[in-house]
């Protein structure tokens, strides 16, 4: 497949500054900072700037800097679907074949930073052979044109798509839905397929009785008001305050994500600023202080809304997941070694009982800092601990028979 | 500033830009067969839109408005200084007419109350009782000023309401409520009850699942009905009680953004016609009852929050600052109230659960209508409260020396 480069229609960046010029914004209250959602300095701000000195065209020959392609991949039941993806070997041969995935409202550009010390060559560290697919509909991915695409359907075409570029067995990092569809692939095609996989994403079920009786001991214990003692960590502790953060002020754009996307959908497809506050709030809420600079979320959201279905064909994941089934209640991942690195503003934060009732965990990091972005926010920290899970001595180096990554 | 009489004059620059707006307008895509399923049907909002733009007169509808006797007027809140608050107010030919004050809701306006203004004014003697009609905008919505400070809760709605009145000279009167105005007007009667409001009535029929320690037999019928084939629920209270869940499980993801995030949405729907248009319409469809909404009303109702004085992101701060208060629907003792049941409100509640929020001493069901009940069923409403007000009703005569009629 010859490379592809992202090329937005001149048309399409004049219907922007169009309605740019037009933006109506909201009222606020008076001293509320970020407690109602996102504050209108901030969002008056980034407007001018997309408005006026954001040079699309500029990040757009960045972003194609990485190598892309597009390939059709035929879904069961579903046709084909044209998906786009980054493709990045390293310059050693035995490099270890890597898919990542993403989730919302992430993009094959959440991986940028990550790719080049993947796959970079050296004796101190395994590399990797880097694969980056855009789910379908995010990004310059096609959409799925009927209803039911869930996570099986991602899953298949993470699989096929890795089958497509000689990558029989690999292994896979995913956050987010990137997580899910992982988990999925690991459990449809592990471990014949699925090596080994890695999530940032620490969301799993609750562990019951029935199947993880002493991990549901553990927490029976921790919730108990008669018992005033917690098997759980200090890290564990802080992380149960984080789900409840998010259960509390966050339950709203999944909730009318995972019910009505078509509703929303309008509003994010001919709002600018509207897909910028949408997304935004996540970008700032959802990582640890990171230092956003105004293009780099100029871009993320540029991505969006030039993306080939339009922004709200990437709300439907949510329904589709949701009513599959996709999102509770998933099988145990037998037999696929599985590594975790928790970030302590990621939005979930499982104990560890709960991610080894989730799968053979053989590798786990605990860091400092960093939030639901590891792969942009903590690139290094991320690749160093897919290097200690994967290289000489970690617990799945050789997972992919010859591609241990070295030499 | 005391009463001022009142004619949107929404201005020609406004108008412009909506113009301009609708021109750019740029539609997600749509799942094939996905109906109502996902959200708002393309075609529903294309045809809408279309109208929008071409052939809808806003100043037509606007001079059809200006007919409603509109008065603003400056009503001091504790705490939040002086709101500059719109109302309708209609005296009824006949003197001893019983005050009556209509408080709406969200999606809502004074606009609602369009259809039952004339009849409750109405002069029929000795078939039925007179009222004299004030629909107040709520602040935040239409054309009332929005409060500029956090924490404008229940309390602070309720205030309005009451001064209003009293400015009126309304020392004693009753009240209509549903949606925000249920709960509003339910804060009114416990806050002003007996000394202010005389009685209340409501077409929203939620209340909270008894408790065992408060109401132990309604809460063990309640425990028969979801745990045993042994309903004591009618078919009518059965069906209401699946309605509810239906509402609760999919279609409450705009109340949990608004509860939480209501300034991220609202760039949304500041910005964006179509966006504000799919966000209230998909409610104005699934909330009535097979109510034949012709395009140029539903596009009046929307106009309403396009051009509302705050613009329409102040609308949602309500079901923010609420959260905590709204919840609590405990009895308002010695305040004779009135229920209205129309089967496709969104919570439809077992009759006996009304008992446990107030005073009933009225209580109809109808077989058809929805939650804008105003609205849909202007005739069943008004009679209803013809019956609970009128001679030898349970609410005749509440209000001294105002009983309805002439003798």
């Amino acid at each position: 497949m010859p490379p592809i480069q992202i090329a937005v229609p001149d048309a399409d960046l004049e219907l922007l500054h169009k309605k740019l010029e037009l933006v109506r914004f909201p009222d606020e209250l008076e001293g509320v900072g970020w407690d109602y959602g996102v504050p209108l300095e901030d969002v008056e701000r980034l407007v001018a700037r997309w408005r006026d000195g954001y040079d699309w065209r500029k990040h757009e020959a960045e972003l194609n800097q990485l190598p892309q392609f597009t390939r059709d991949i035929e879904v069961d039941g579903f046709g084909t679907l044209n998906i786009h993806y980054v493709h990045q070997r390293s310059t050693q041969e035995n490099a270890i074949p890597l898919l990542f995935v993403h989730g919302w409202p992430g993009s094959f550009i959440e991986a940028r930073k990550i790719i080049p010390l993947l796959t970079s060559e050296s004796s101190e560290h395994p590399s990797f052979h880097v694969v980056v697919y855009s789910l379908p509909a995010f990004g310059f991915s096609e959409a799925p044109r009927k209803p039911g695409f869930a996570i099986k359907q991602y899953a298949e075409i993470g699989l096929k798509l890795m089958q497509a570029l000689g990558y029989n067995e690999f292994v896979t990092q995913g956050g987010d839905w990137g997580q899910r569809v992982t988990r999925r692939m690991a459990t449809l095609y592990g471990p014949k397929h699925v090596k080994a996989w890695h999530t940032n994403f620490t969301h799993t079920d609750t562990p019951s009785f029935t199947r993880s009786p002493l991990a549901a001991l553990q927490h029976a214990i921790h919730e108990s008001s008669i018992i005033p003692f917690s098997p759980y960590t200090e890290f564990e502790k802080k992380g149960f305050k984080r789900n409840e953060w998010f259960e509390a002020h966050q339950a709203g754009y999944y909730t009318e994500q995972n019910t009505q996307p078509q509703t929303l959908g309008y509003a994010l497809a001919d709002s600018p600023v509207g897909l910028l506050a949408w997304i935004y709030e996540k970008l700032v809420l959802w990582s640890d202080k990171y230092q956003w600079d105004d293009d780099e979320v100029l871009t993320w959201i540029s991505i969006y809304w030039f993306s080939r279905a339009g922004p709200a064909a990437s709300l439907r994941i949510y329904y589709e997941a949701h009513h599959a089934g996709d999102i509770f209640g998933q099988p145990y991942v037998s037999a696929v070694p599985m590594g975790v690195s928790y970030f302590p503003a990621e939005l979930f934060l499982a104990p560890i009982s709960w991610m080894k009732a989730t799968g053979q965990l053989v590798f786990t990091a605990h860091h400092e800092s960093g939030g639901h972005f590891a792969a942009h926010e903590k690139p290094e920290v991320l690749v160093d601990d897919l290097r200690k899970m994967f290289g000489k001595g970690g617990p799945a180096h050789g997972v992919v028979p010859g591609k241990t990554g070295y030499a | 500033m005391s009463e001022q009489p009142y004619k949107i004059a929404v201005a020609d620059e406004d108008l412009n830009l909506l113009q301009r707006k609708l021109d750019l307008i740029r539609f997600p895509d749509e799942l094939e067969n996905a109906g109502w399923d996902y959200g708002v049907p393309l075609s529903d909002i294309e045809r809408l839109a279309a109208r929008w733009k071409d052939g809808y007169d806003w100043r037509k509808y606007e001079a059809e408005l200006n007919e409603l006797p509109q008065f603003t007027r400056d009503i001091e809140v504790e705490g939040f200084g002086t709101l500059n608050i719109h109302y309708i107010h209609q005296r009824s030919p006949e003197e001893n007419a019983i005050p009556l004050l209509f408080v709406h809701g969200w999606p809502g306006s004074f606009f609602e109350a369009r259809k039952i203004v004339p009849l409750l004014t109405s002069k029929s003697e000795p078939e039925h009782p007179s009222f004299h009609v004030v629909v107040m905008g709520l602040p935040g919505y239409g054309f009332s000023e929005a409060p500029k400070k956090k924490g404008f809760a229940l309390s602070q709605y309720a205030e309005v309401g009451n001064k209003l009145m009293l400015a009126l000279g309304y020392d004693e009167y009753v009240t209509q409520g549903g949606d925000w105005g249920y709960v509003i007007t339910r804060k009114m009667a416990k806050l002003y009850g007996g000394k202010y409001v005389k009685a209340w009535h409501t077409n929203c029929t939620l209340a909270s699942p008894p408790s065992f320690t408060r109401h132990p037999v309604l809460a063990l019928s309640h425990f028969l009905h979801t745990y045993t084939p042994f309903s004591p629920y009618n078919e009518y209270e059965r069906k209401g009680l699946e309605h509810t869940n239906q509402f609760r499980t999919k279609g409450s993801g705009y109340s949990a953004e608004q509860a939480t995030q209501p300034q991220t949405l609202g760039y949304s729907l500041a910005d964006s016609p179509v966006g504000l248009l799919a966000w209230i319409y998909e409610k104005l469809v699934r909330w009535t009852d097979g109510y034949k909404w012709d395009d140029d009303e539903v596009l009046t109702w929307i106009s309403i929050y396009w051009f509302s004085r705050a613009g329409p992101a102040a609308s949602l701060r309500i079901y923010y600052e609420t959260v905590k208060d709204r919840s609590n629907l405990d009895l308002v003792p010695g305040v004779p109230m009135g229920v209205s049941y129309f089967p496709a409100e969104l919570f439809v509640v077992p009759k006996s659960w009304m008992r446990t929020v107030g005073d009933v001493v009225f209580l109809a069901e109808h077989p058809g209508g929805g939650h804008f009940a105003a609205h849909e069923k202007p005739d069943e409403l008004v009679a209803d409260l013809r019956k609970m007000f009128g001679k030898g009703g349970p609410a005749f005569h509440v209000v001294q020396g105002k009983s309805g009629y002439s003798a």
